[in-house]
């Protein structure tokens, strides 16, 4: 089976819409927290979904227990997809004192309160990123609710083929580290092999009428 | 004779845009570079009488091409292009000295905006 790809015009093109979203979403966090979000260059790469652990242990650059928050959306004609939030645990206590919670009390509601945070930064950092690619391409997206989909669990053991229910993905990786703290976050964007072909019919169209 | 205009940006897509996006009738030689370093080098061949300049590259970011030309005394004017659109974005490289900060993607009226308030055009 041919692998759905993408040409060098529609990667490049995907990268710089990426960059665009990626810089709304920031700015987004970067209002809430009131600190200086620091973005990366978003990274682009197609690969098979039984290649996705490795490829995501060489992006994160080590592989500690991790939280994840998935989160799926489509729009009325083939783009669907899967956005997940991985967050490395150190930087997680970080964002809990940005965000106002206590982390110097440890109770029992912990688990509840750490989901909460995360389903709340993800929240804004998945919805605009993914509405700032949907509106450059002129496209509505909906999306279902956010869930937890890890919580101190391998990377390994989430990004499992169980859990993901794809042939392969479209791995759009941005990552948001906040200044002078241990949280980063990398947003990946998996996609349908059909959602990559209308992905790139969007992109000629965009293109076009640069 | 020509402006020199140089235009910085990772993103082939980006600096087409930037291009796209500067006023049709605008005397310029445009030249073209991909990270802070190549714009350092473009700038010391005299490359950038004005410099369109993006944030987030590899090998040096704007950031850091902005500090090393401001050290250097900056003679060229600055607009930074980005999509990191941050309000310390851009408190940080107007204090680095660029001239004005144009958020992506880029608005042609706002190019001629922010070139007529600096009496470029």
């Amino acid at each position: 089976m041919n692998m759905a790809a993408l040409s060098q015009d529609q990667t490049e093109t995907l990268q710089e819409v990426v960059n665009i979203a990626m810089g709304q979403a920031g700015d987004s966090l970067a209002r809430i927290l009131d600190v200086f979000v620091e973005l990366s260059v978003p990274r682009i790469s197609l690969v098979e979904v039984a290649k996705v652990v490795p490829t995501v242990c060489d992006l994160l650059d080590d592989c500690d227990d991790i939280f994840a928050v998935r989160q799926a959306f489509h729009n009325n004609e083939q783009l669907r997809g899967e956005s997940i939030i991985i967050y490395g645990e150190a930087g997680c206590s970080d964002l809990a004192d940005l965000m106002g919670y206590n982390t110097d009390e440890i109770t029992a509601d912990d688990f509840r309160t750490e989901s909460e945070l995360l389903l709340d930064v993800s929240n804004i950092l998945s919805g605009a990123c993914l509405n700032g690619i949907a509106n450059q391409l002129k496209t509505e997206l909906s999306y279902s609710a956010p869930s937890i989909m890890a919580q101190h669990a391998a990377l390994q053991d989430v990004m499992s083929h169980e859990n993901l229910p794809w042939n392969k993905a479209l791995l759009v990786e941005v990552n948001f580290g906040l200044e002078n703290s241990d949280f980063k976050s990398h947003l990946l964007i998996l996609l349908t092999e059909e959602a990559i072909d209308s992905l790139g019919h969007s992109l000629d169209m965009f293109l076009e009428n640069l | 004779m020509p402006t020199r205009v140089l235009v910085v940006d990772d993103s082939k897509i980006s600096r087409k845009m930037i291009i796209k996006s500067l006023p049709k009738d605008w005397d310029i030689e445009i030249s073209e570079a991909c990270n802070g370093k190549e714009a350092l080098d473009g700038y010391h061949a005299g490359k950038a009488e004005v410099m369109f300049l993006d944030l987030t590259m590899p090998v040096m970011d704007g950031y850091e091409a902005l500090e090393i030309l401001k050290k250097e005394g900056l003679n060229t004017f600055v607009i930074v292009v980005s999509a990191d659109i941050q309000p310390k974005a851009r408190e940080r490289v107007i204090s680095l000295g660029a001239m004005d900060f144009i958020k992506k993607p880029i608005d042609t009226d706002k190019v001629n905006e922010v070139l007529k308030k600096f009496g470029i055009i």
